[in-house]
């Protein structure tokens, strides 16, 4: 029933349901109703056109067209469903074949199915019909055994993606047989989108029958579907059109009313199908909004700031009312400095570098009291020239260098595109500076590199070309999100390097964003923390082994291990799971899992404060000592032995 | 318990030109009772060597075994269990989980002991009973990387294989992970290949370590002795890598 609901929840769904509800109706009770009227010969009234007693007139033997198009829903419908049914078995047959027979005779069956899916669909169902001979069932067959390929192959895909998960390996490590596989864990998993596709199927089954028994292959008389009365109405279309068009209006308005249900019901679950509706909905993204906020003049007095942004809130609706990812980050970064941002899933610290990129796109609203980029204000103003200032002074790199290259371009060009849209360079001129930068990020032979794929790249080589992207203008500032997550150990490494020698040769600022504590340390200069979408401790990254303030930051300290992690005691942990953006709790978030937190905390939420230092802390009981079995602060090298947890 | 020896294993993909060899004549021992890390850069074979353990990839020569017996599926007994990388995908969202663990458990029992297995389990990875008829979907990465350590344990395996379990794992969950994994181990005796990326990590759960590079073991030992003086150029290359290794280059 949950999909129902979620069907009914738009426009477009409630109009299918109710169509379809309307179709399935009458073919319950037409023929209960009317069935004997319809069949009901009155040799006074042969081939009448319309009138008040016979709105679309009679047929040959007088009988009213209305009634009998009516009537024939039973029998259109019925063999429309049972058709698709015909060609979901055999097509789920077919698909699971590979599954249950294994690697070689899978092949073949996949070949098989490759085959039947070229092969023409109209075409099989006509030498089929040919082959059963005509009549109702030979039509089912026949259109259902043509449909059969296209289920098929649905069906391998859907299975080989559900087969390919761990959870299916660790059922046949754990000894599950392949049936039992196939039933307990494939077949559950893509039941939704198989439904969906079966009921937009029935509405083409349904036009595929009206079309055999149009031609006199199906239906035959004295039974009669839509298809036959089409036929029988075409004799007289200049005489009476109503006739054939009537039957013709009810194929379509019940073919719609199944392929309606079905879109729906696949947008409803999020399941791509190739259905018309779905090309309608276009992304539209939507410009960043501000309230009516003034600009802090002060951040632009400073020609060393290179980025500032005061007050970075950042809204998306949901379903229990808006879920907020950041809520109230003000930072600044200024020349040459490198500052990361560290923080759990979740913390709100990629959805801040995304909206300082401008990035986020709608239904996501951001608002800043100020969000200003090399003295230009980001919040209010010409976007266009915000793109140009964006595409040229700030370099984006993201986790998973693979899904941010073009796969069908080579390299060269995709790294030119960045000088000829936003520098105004012919072709030549930025593909040779392409070519140069490929260079700078040490991509050796990069004159030959340019000319490859990005899957010819390795991982290591295509987040440092993603770098030489952001290189083609000239940086002041590089947004680097979690940027060597996806790389080897050594490879990090070499792509940190990377990053360290260009903001030294060219005073670029470095916003290093990342779940791993020791990276941040080793990269940068400063450290913002965040918890729950806001920044709770801002220091020095020399002081975060030593004088962090904040008990999260301490307790992301101690709960990985280092190459100096004490190997007798347990981990420290920190209990509890992460605050949920939708359901944020009254006073200080990180609370519920705080082993300092009195009632002061639960009730008033900390404001960031600011120390003489300059240091930033959001709590009410910064710096107190943990209580006894609880991470410490650390304190360096010198005293190994006593890091970690304290039992 | 046991001993796992993977004695001069190739595993080969493909056929004629095209073929690579990810795995390439490795011998390794897991001694019983021991925790035997395997480390080395992604592509360099350490989980096609997993997954040749647990019969996911066949082997084109050599031998796993067990004892000294070749690994054979008896009936109802598993020896072999492997934990996966990423919990999201290694639990059917489909399946409630106690039902995910009760269907490795061996056949032969009466449900009601079944019902007690999966609590017993359940309770041995630290989670509340009550959670068997929740969903995956409702429950934290670190929950479901118990759950998965669970439903392994319930093969009564002799030997475990945990592939990168804490690597998809948000940092803080990461800790009692690693913990848990620990304290199992001690408390049940088992012999497990412990796959990660993270030296460190390693460090701190394996009583050996052996370095995977293009596809054959480079250097293997104890643990703090390997990383401590590292023969192998590739070795030395790692512990280099580690971030902040150069400001604090001393270990315990």
């Amino acid at each position: 029933m949950n999909i129902l609901t979620r069907i009914l929840r738009t426009p477009l769904g409630i109009a299918a349901v109710v169509m379809l509800t309307l179709v399935v109706a009458t073919a319950i009770f037409a023929p209960i109703l009317w069935g004997e009227e319809a069949a009901a010969v009155d040799t006074d009234n042969m081939l009448a056109g319309p009138s008040l007693e016979h709105p679309i007139g009679t047929d040959q033997l007088g009988r009213d067209l209305l009634l009998r198009v009516l009537v024939a829903t039973r029998l259109s419908v019925t063999l429309a469903v049972l058709a698709t049914l015909v060609a979901v078995s055999a097509g789920l047959i077919l698909g699971v074949a590979p599954l249950l027979l294994g690697r070689h005779i899978g092949r073949g069956v996949t070949w098989l199915v490759g085959v039947a899916v070229a092969f023409p669909g109209l075409l099989l169902a006509l030498s089929f019909a040919v082959i059963f001979g005509s009549g109702w069932l030979g039509a089912v067959l026949a259109i259902g055994l043509a449909g059969a390929p296209s289920f098929a192959r649905l069906c391998q895909t859907l299975i080989a993606g559900v087969a390919s998960r761990d959870f299916v390996a660790a059922a046949r490590i754990g000894g599950v047989g392949r049936f039992r596989v196939l039933t307990r864990h494939v077949l559950p998993n893509i039941g939704e989108p198989l439904i969906v596709n079966a009921t937009i199927g029935a509405g083409g089954a349904l036009l595929a029958f009206a079309g055999l028994s149009f031609i006199g292959l199906g239906v035959q008389p004295p039974d009669y579907d839509w298809g036959r009365l089409m036929m029988e109405g075409l004799l007289g279309i200049y005489v009476n059109p109503l006739a054939a068009l009537a039957p013709g209006m009810a194929v379509v308005i019940a073919g719609l009313s199944f392929n309606l249900v079905g879109e729906a019901a696949a947008r409803s679950l999020g399941i791509q199908v190739g259905g018309f509706t779905s090309k309608v909905r276009k992304a539209a993204s939507k410009p960043v909004t501000a309230p009516a906020a003034v600009v802090a003049a002060d951040a632009a007095d400073n020609d060393d700031v290179v980025l500032d942004v005061r007050d970075l809130r950042v809204s998306f609706p949901g379903p229990a009312g808006d879920v907020r990812p950041v809520r109230g980050v003000s930072f600044s970064v200024r020349r040459g400095e490198a500052v990361g941002i560290v923080g759990e899933s979740g913390s709100g610290k990629s959805v801040t570098a995304l909206s300082i990129a401008q990035l986020v796109e709608s239904p996501g609203v951001v608002e800043a009291k100020a969000l200003s980029f090399l003295g230009e204000d980001l919040v209010h103003g010409d976007t266009a020239r915000h793109r140009k200032l964006l595409g040229t002074s700030l370099a984006m790199v993201f986790q998973d260098p693979m899904t941010s290259f073009n796969p069908t371009k080579r390299m060269g060009a995709q790294l030119a595109e960045v000088a000829t849209e936003h520098q105004g360079l012919s072709r030549k001129e930025a593909l040779a500076r392409a070519i140069d930068r490929l260079d700078a990020v040490r991509i050796t032979d990069p004159a030959q590199r340019a000319k490859q794929y990005p899957h010819e790249f390795s991982g290591g080589m295509r987040q440092r070309a993603m770098i030489g992207m952001g290189l083609m203008g000239a940086p002041a500032l590089i947004i680097a999100d979690e940027p060597t997550t996806a790389l080897d150990v050594t490879v990090q490494q070499q792509v940190l390097d990377l990053l360290e020698a260009i903001r030294e040769r060219d005073d670029v600022a470095l916003l290093l964003i990342s779940h791993d504590v020791s990276v941040v340390a080793e990269v940068c200069d400063r450290v913002l923390v965040m918890y729950a979408g806001r920044i709770v401790e801002d220091l020095p990254a020399a002081d975060l082994a030593t004088a962090a303030k904040h008990p999260y930051t301490r307790a992301l300290l101690a709960a990985v291990p280092d190459m100096d992690t004490h190997l007798h005691l347990p981990l420290a942990t920190i209990a509890g799971r992460p605050v949920d953006p939708a359901q944020l709790p009254e006073g200080c978030a990180y609370a519920a899992r705080c082993p300092l937190a009195d009632a002061r905390c639960r009730a008033v939420d900390p404001h960031l404060a600011t120390d003489e230092d300059g240091d930033r802390v959001a709590c009410w009981r910064a710096g107190e000592p943990m209580p006894l079995g609880m991470p410490q602060v650390r304190t360096g090298v010198e005293t190994n032995e006593t890091e970690g947890v304290l039992v | 318990m046991s001993e796992l020896r993977f004695d001069d294993v190739t595993v080969r993909f493909g056929a004629g030109r095209t073929a690579t060899t990810a795995v390439d004549g490795v011998s390794l021992t897991i001694p019983d009772g021991e925790v035997v890390g395997l480390v080395g850069e992604s592509g360099s074979g350490k989980s096609t060597l997993a997954r040749a353990a647990v019969g996911l990839a066949p082997i084109t020569s050599g031998r796993i075994l067990l004892d000294g017996a070749p690994i054979a599926p008896r009936r109802g007994y598993r020896p072999l269990q492997m934990v996966f990388q990423d919990p999201y995908s290694s639990l059917d969202p489909r399946m409630s989980i106690g039902d995910s663990i009760a269907e490795i458990i061996p056949r032969g029992l009466s449900r009601a002991a079944r019902r007690d297995e999966v609590a017993r389990l359940l309770e041995l990875v630290h989670l509340d009973p009550t959670h068997a008829r929740a969903y995956p979907g409702h429950l934290s990465g670190g929950m479901r990387q118990r759950v998965a350590l669970a439903r392994a344990l319930a093969g009564r395996p002799e030997v475990l294989v945990a592939d990168e379990i804490t690597s998809a794992l948000d940092v803080s969950i990461q800790g009692s992970v690693l913990n848990l994994v620990r304290e199992l181990q001690a408390e049940l005796g088992l012999s497990m290949l412990f796959i990660s990326h993270n030296l460190a990590v390693v460090r701190y759960v394996a009583s050996r370590v052996a370095v995977m590079y293009r596809g054959r073991i480079v250097e293997e030992g104890p643990t703090l002795q390997i990383l401590e003086d590292p023969q192998h150029e590739y070795t030395r290359n790692l512990l280099a890598a580690i971030p902040g290794r150069a400001k604090t280059p001393t270990l315990i």
